[in-house]
């Protein structure tokens, strides 16, 4: 008796055993093929330009060509620019977060006469492609003289991300209980109160998502940042990898640095913020 | 019904107030940047008594460091250096974020100085905006230009832009490759044609062509149309103001580039390699020519391809067709880039003096040919130092000992739609996804 069970245990175990080595495979090899662009763009920034042009997948490069990076921090001015992205990418994502929230509870939870057609119009924006509105907003800006000032990027990068953000805060207070506003309420709070101190620890989530998107939507942008911009002072990082393209061909090594260096950030964002956008996501796409 | 109206108009004038508000905070947060353009104006003015001046450069050369960029910026650092009161801002921006630019700078204010194209596909537009400022073209008399450089800068009899470099349609070559195998350089296209098969059989690529972009194949095709005709450019402006490409001319020489590709001169998928994928199966040692313009001529001195292939690269320009109107010296050569003033800028005595200075002869063409970044459009003989590579020696004898040039190149001569279509729908005629007359009728579309 105690024999057979010990057997069943034991093929049990190795049942779960050969089904975890498999879920294990399957997830190596996806895995493999997220991180294989990234592997990919390291290992031909170590490279020199001419052994770009191989028939193989990656490169092994006769030796590493760390002056890449060197030539991208210096030449590129890296630091300036990145400098640069962080901060306006940084307020934007602030911006983002805050006007979306207020907007969101003023939508969904206040009751005014046109909340409703409010929302709508703030959400149409999704609908409008961003370079159609590339030189009329140009020639906006430099009536109101705010070309080539931070305002020329921050201002559309908040405009573009909000809708985005803004459909998924409205959904996230949705699913905040009434009944923990009410009793706020009962006890005194006012509505900024409410909305700092109440609502939005409950939708932390939604936050780390809006924000994920909005930074990461921005952070490669390049058409507008060039349009609008034109001395190095507000300049971003995919200006970067401009300073080594040539008239007819480009230094590709050093390019492929910036690339990485540029991608860096953007990861290290992910990854601290990732946890919460899988759950995020999901919630929302419930809830809406 | 009533009241909804009333909420309407207020929502509206709450709108309204709130914008105008914001526009006022704008307004005053960008005071910053309004006084620094207040300063350049007092600066223009004093411009004649020495005081600080600002020319804003506006250029298609991002990369500062090598090539033409680098030498555009020598030519700053000078001027500054030899005019302290100036101050040189470069704004640099790679050709398709240019020309986009390029458009809204022309409804708001060009910058002093602005990089140009002297092609109709481009300057067309810009001239019927008048951005652009009148030139004296007296006044360049005694600088050397090629004769016929400055004519795609024109309109009207009027000089509104100066060339910036001479390019030459060639094949690049690897001498050594042809030697071991014993190939020698075509003398006829069908010479060339007949190539294909033993270097093929060699295991190499014939001829590496950029067909990803499409203008490399324009310039080919415009090539043919040249050894074709002895002369397009009147036939294709007819083409292009009747949208009638029946000419047999565009017929036959569509048929002569396909059938170049049908020979299997070019490289499997050049219809969709890039510039840089074509360019290194050559340095590389894989291919034995490389179709491209004589500003590559700086492969000769490229540290970075293997010395072997480096020190062996020579050239030839495209070979006659049978019953072809040109002859082996009459070349497809055009003068593309170069530099205009605008016509609003503020500091414009001043951006003209800059200009000038760009084209002194020890300028642009010596630094340009110290440099290896091509021909001037400037006679550039004195420059000659004996030291050039051998590849630079061959070019300059091909533009020398031309007996005519066609100008610029068929793809250049319509406007910006002309181009789309002719660069977009040449790789498809050439592998045979459309035949010629679709891509003829296609092309001839663009221009009703």
């Amino acid at each position: 008796m105690s024999r057979e069970k010990t057997i069943s245990n034991a093929k049990s175990k190795k049942d779960k055993q050969s089904r975890k080595i498999i879920l294990w495979i399957v997830l190596i090899l996806v895995a493999i093929i997220q991180l294989f662009p990234l592997i990919w763009l390291v290992d031909f920034s170590l490279a020199s330009s001419n052994e770009m042009f191989t028939s193989g997948l990656l490169i092994i490069p006769k030796k590493i060509q760390w002056g890449n990076y060197k030539t991208a921090f210096v030449d590129g001015h890296f630091l300036l620019y990145l400098k640069n992205s962080i901060l306006i990418n940084g307020l934007a994502v602030i911006l983002v977060i805050v006007v979306s929230i207020m907007a969101g509870f003023a939508c969904r939870r206040m009751k005014w006469k046109l909340s409703g057609f409010v929302k709508t119009l703030l959400l149409m924006g999704m609908m409008i492609p961003i370079h159609a509105t590339l030189l009329p907003n140009f020639k906006i800006y430099s009536k109101l003289g705010l070309t080539d000032t931070i305002w020329a990027l921050l201002i559309p990068y908040v405009a573009f991300s909000l809708p985005q953000g803004l459909f998924l805060m409205t959904s996230f207070i949705e699913a905040v209980p009434v009944e923990i506003e009410e009793a706020a309420v009962m006890d005194g709070c006012g509505i900024f109160r409410i909305i700092v101190q109440i609502v939005t620890p409950m939708i932390r989530t939604s936050i780390a998502t809006v924000a994920i998107m909005t930074f990461l939507n921005n952070w490669n942008e390049f058409m507008m940042a060039s349009t609008y911009l034109s001395s190095p002072t507000w300049k971003t990082l995919p200006f970067s990898v401009l300073e080594f393209t040539g008239q007819y061909s480009s230094n590709y090594a050093v390019q492929f640095a910036v690339m990485a260096l540029t991608a860096a950030p953007a990861v290290i964002v992910y990854v601290l913020l990732n946890k919460y956008i899988t759950k995020g996501v999901a919630m929302g796409a419930v809830k809406g | 019904m009533k009241r909804k109206l009333v909420s309407v108009v207020l929502a509206t004038t709450m709108l309204a107030t709130m914008v105008t508000g914001c526009g006022g905070k704008d307004n005053s947060s960008a005071d910053g940047a309004a006084g620094t353009e207040k300063s350049d104006d007092s600066g223009s003015n004093g411009g004649a008594s020495g005081d600080a001046v600002t020319l804003k450069v506006y250029s298609n050369l991002p990369d500062r460091n090598n090539g033409q960029g680098l030498v555009e910026q020598m030519i700053i650092d000078d001027y500054m250096e030899e005019n302290p009161n100036v101050t040189i801002e470069v704004e640099a921006l790679d050709e398709e974020a240019y020309k986009t630019k390029f458009k809204a700078y022309s409804m708001e204010g060009m910058p002093d100085v602005v990089s140009i194209w002297g092609q109709p596909s481009f300057l067309d537009e810009v001239l019927d905006a008048g951005v652009l400022a009148e030139l004296n073209e007296a006044d360049y008399a005694d600088y050397g230009f090629l004769d016929g450089s400055l004519e795609g800068f024109k309109k009207d009899g009027k000089l509104y832009g100066l060339p910036r470099n001479t390019d030459v349609a060639v094949f690049y070559y690897n001498q050594k490759i042809f030697d071991d195998n014993g190939w020698s350089v075509p003398e006829t296209y069908d010479d060339l044609l007949a190539l294909a098969g033993p270097i093929k059989d060699a295991g190499l690529i014939p001829v590496a062509m950029d067909g990803g972009d499409g203008w490399p194949m324009a310039v080919y095709l415009s090539d043919l149309m040249f050894k074709i005709t002895g002369d397009y450019h009147q036939t294709a402006l007819d083409a292009l103001a009747n949208a009638d490409f029946s000419d047999p001319a565009f017929t036959e020489a569509t048929q002569l580039m396909k059938d170049a590709a049908d020979a299997g001169l070019f490289q499997n998928g050049y219809d969709s390699q890039d510039y840089g994928t074509a360019m290194n199966l050559f340095t590389n040692g894989q291919a034995a020519m490389f179709y491209m313009g004589s500003w590559e001529t700086s492969m000769a001195t490229n540290e970075d391809i293997p010395e072997e292939v480096r020190e062996n690269i020579r050239v030839f320009t495209m070979p006659v067709v049978k019953d072809g109107k040109a002859t082996a010296t009459d070349i497809e050569a055009w003068n593309g880039g170069g530099y205009a003033v605008s016509a609003n800028s503020e500091v414009k005595d001043e951006a003209i003096k800059f200009l000038n200075y760009m084209y002194q002869p020890d300028k642009l063409s010596k630094y340009g040919w110290e440099n290896g970044v091509g021909m001037s459009a400037q006679d550039q003989s004195a420059y000659m130092t004996g030291d050039e590579t051998e590849l630079q020696k061959q070019i300059v004898d091909i533009v020398s000992q031309s007996t005519k040039v066609s100008g610029t190149t068929i793809n250049d001569l319509g406007p910006a739609a002309f181009k789309t279509a002719i660069e977009s729908q040449i790789q498809g005629v050439s592998n045979g996804t459309i035949t010629i007359d679709e891509f003829l009728t296609g092309i001839a579309d663009s221009v009703k």
